[in-house]
């Protein structure tokens, strides 16, 4: 992850110099505000991923002479297919569409949501299994 | 007798008559909307989005009939208003943002190495957030008062309440809120795929040109959707609780475009770098040679994807409050990386054994339209060319060119050359090259003319124009080329109709000369991607594969 963790340093770096640029030439605020943002948050993916890589080690998708079976075993957990990002979706949307056409459409749509939602974390949590790391 | 003579064999009717079990349409149809594979998912953001064209495309022909002639044809101001809005609209946010996120899922993992993206279900909660807040976008067509109006840069204080009252303009700003947050997720999910997944041996100097664009075009879409989302919020809460965030009393005008620019200048970039990446992987095949300068052309990338947050305000010239010379320098400055990549381009097929298969004629198409359009870019660019055209066919023509030329071109070079990859059959290429050449002559028809016409002083977003400007030739000129080039979808959906039943390709490299992994498992790949991986050693892995006793000659980085 070093290349990874590089090129959100140099962004940030990079929009950090432009928003003092911009700002010392006598930029608007919005613009100022806009890439100070902006510098925070390629800091702040880039901290994540310098952590990560300082705890983690090379991985093999990072090291040159890596071999397949470097990852032999299992790869991880893909869900197989799934119906709630639908119900989250139309919850999402109707929430939304509330705000148009009338507020009962919104609290009906919230509860939806917030019902999709659940499901949509849940969906692969057994009730009672020990959490696994 | 024969009637005895048969004996029944077949077993009960009822059986044979129905697909075999998974097969049936209705099963079919619940395996598509449930799905969480990256491939199906990506087919459905292509398909929808190629669909979302074809509307917007119906609606441009709609504004070009309009303008033919002097006169009021058939459309009301209001109606043409709310036409050439959506015709952005779409183009823009449902058709060509939605179509690098479906090339970006079918094809990115593959080239990485990955069985599927980091987070299946999210994917599909993108898809459906893109669908739906398109659909609400479009539907205000059926609102009283009809769909939104104010264009689809929806500037303070037209947009606001007062002067476009109704429910159409709320709906376009709901759904555009809503697709950008499925646009949003896309773009966590393609990050975290590509740092988290590639097969061993991937690292990130070895990636595809395609799969570190869509990389950078992820980056720019969490840059700049969020600052949308932010002004689309505002300026519903403006509209539907009477806020005063984009009042122009207290300077909310300038805001608005601010902030709308903020997002809408990376927003050409999230368009052109997903595009340039799809020519890029095109031109090394049809050239048989790696990549010219493949480090160049990735740091040419990350310094496009770095200027481009810097420069929003280039669209602000003709407010007169902007800082005319820093937004100035910097769009000349991102000029330069762009050469990069055309020096790259150029140098990837300067003495090669070039052949012009239909997607190489498409990166044809794309390299010499989008040439123009950056130039055009450059006039644009400094402050005094700009205002004398500002707001005329010249800005019309320019991002024609540039998006027009990147986004609809290298589309469908992506298509003839994924397409085996895609669906197992290749398309036909004679048809191909007409489908090429109308739409090549229909654009340059539509929108050449354009320039001039802008030039002559007619500006964009009227309805109308008299018989004593002198714009009708060039019009009718425009008008004609528009209806060769909705033509030229024609050849395309005859050929796919004809290759969809034609020999499947029992081949992993149908071109022959593929470099990345995508061309090291079959047409179309299984539901995880690949049944065994290839040693990963260059950014050719493909390549390396199916012609071992050229490996590392030229590749090895």
């Amino acid at each position: 992850m070093k290349s990874s963790y590089r090129l959100f340093l140099g962004l940030s770096v990079f929009y950090a110099l432009l928003c003092f640029v911009y700002w010392f030439i006598g930029g608007e605020p919005l613009g100022v505000t806009a890439l100070a943002l902006s510098t925070g948050f390629a800091a702040i993916i880039s901290f994540y991923l310098w952590f990560n890589d300082r705890r983690l080690g090379t991985l093999p998708s990072d090291n040159e002479e890596g071999e397949i079976s470097d990852l032999a075993g299992e790869l991880g957990f893909f869900s197989p297919h799934s119906w709630w990002p639908l119900v989250v979706a139309l919850g999402a949307c109707a929430t939304g569409l509330g705000l148009v056409l009338g507020w009962w459409l919104t609290v009906i749509a919230l509860g939806a949501l917030f019902v999709g939602v659940i499901g949509f974390s849940l969906e692969y949590e057994k009730p009672g299994a020990p959490v696994e790391h | 007798m024969t009637t005895f003579a048969e004996p029944a064999i077949t077993t009960t009717p009822t059986y044979a008559a129905r697909p075999p079990k998974g097969q049936s349409k209705g099963r079919l149809f619940v395996k598509w909307i449930t799905s969480t594979d990256h491939k199906t998912i990506g087919y459905l953001y292509l398909t929808t989005s190629f669909a979302w064209f074809l509307v917007a495309g119906i609606l441009a022909l709609l504004l070009r009939t309009e303008l033919a002639r002097p006169g009021m044809q058939f459309l009301s101001a209001e109606q043409y208003n709310q036409i050439f809005t959506m015709h952005g609209t779409i183009m823009l946010l449902m058709f060509a943002t939605p179509l690098f996120v479906g090339f970006a899922n079918v094809i990115m993992p593959l080239q990485i190495g990955a069985a599927d993206v980091a987070f299946p279900r999210l994917n599909m909660l993108s898809y459906w957030l893109y669908l739906f807040g398109g659909l609400m976008a479009f539907g205000g067509f059926l609102a009283p008062g009809g769909a939104a109006s104010f264009g689809w840069t929806a500037y303070a204080p037209l947009a606001n309440s007062q002067y476009s009252p109704g429910i159409g303009g709320d709906l376009w700003v709901i759904g555009l809120a809503v697709s950008g947050l499925g646009t949003i997720l896309g773009g966590v999910n393609f990050v975290t795929t590509i740092f988290t997944m590639r097969a061993p041996g991937m690292t990130m100097f070895r990636m595809s040109i395609f799969s570190w664009n869509v990389l950078l075009t992820s980056i720019l879409v969490l840059l700049a959707f969020p600052p949308l989302a932010a002004a689309l919020l505002g300026l519903e809460s403006d509209r539907l609780f009477g806020s005063h965030l984009f009042d122009s009393a207290n300077g909310g005008a300038m805001l608005w475009q601010h902030l709308f620019w903020f997002f809408g200048h990376p927003e050409v970039y999230i368009l052109a770098l997903p595009f340039f990446g799809i020519a890029t992987e095109i031109l090394p095949v049809f050239s048989r040679k790696p990549i010219f300068g493949y480090k160049g052309l990735i740091a040419a990338t990350i310094g496009i994807a770095a200027l481009s947050v810097s420069v929003w305000a280039h669209h602000m010239y003709a407010s007169g409050q902007v800082l005319l010379s820093f937004f100035s320098f910097m769009t000349f400055l991102i000029g330069v990386p762009t050469g990069v990549k055309f020096f790259n381009w150029i140098g990837t097929m300067w003495g090669g054994a070039v052949t012009f298969e239909t997607p190489m004629l498409f990166v044809m198409g794309f390299l010499v339209t989008f040439l123009f359009g950056g130039l055009t870019g450059i006039i644009l660019a400094s402050p005094p060319m700009d205002f004398a055209v500002s707001a005329s066919y010249f800005v019309v023509a320019h991002f024609h060119y540039v998006l027009f030329g990147t986004v609809v071109f290298a589309m469908f070079g992506g298509f003839y050359f994924w397409w085996p990859k895609m669906t197992g059959h290749m398309l036909n290429e004679r048809l191909g090259k007409v489908h090429f050449w109308t739409l090549f002559f229909g654009f340059h028809l539509t929108f050449l003319i354009q320039h001039w016409l802008g030039i002559k002083g007619m500006p964009r977003r009227y309805a109308d124009y008299l018989a004593t400007d002198g714009f009708t030739t060039m019009n009718m000129i425009s008008t004609v080329g528009s209806f060769l080039l909705a033509l030229s979808m024609i050849p395309f959906a005859i050929n796919i109709w004809i290759t969809r039943k034609s020999p499947k390709v029992t081949v992993d490299d149908p071109w022959g000369y593929g470099a990345s992994l995508e061309w090291a498992t079959s047409c179309p790949p299984p539901r995880h991607n690949f049944t065994s991986l290839p040693r990963i050693r260059s950014e050719r892995p493909a390549f390396d594969l199916h012609y071992p006793h050229m490996a590392h000659e030229d590749g090895g980085h």
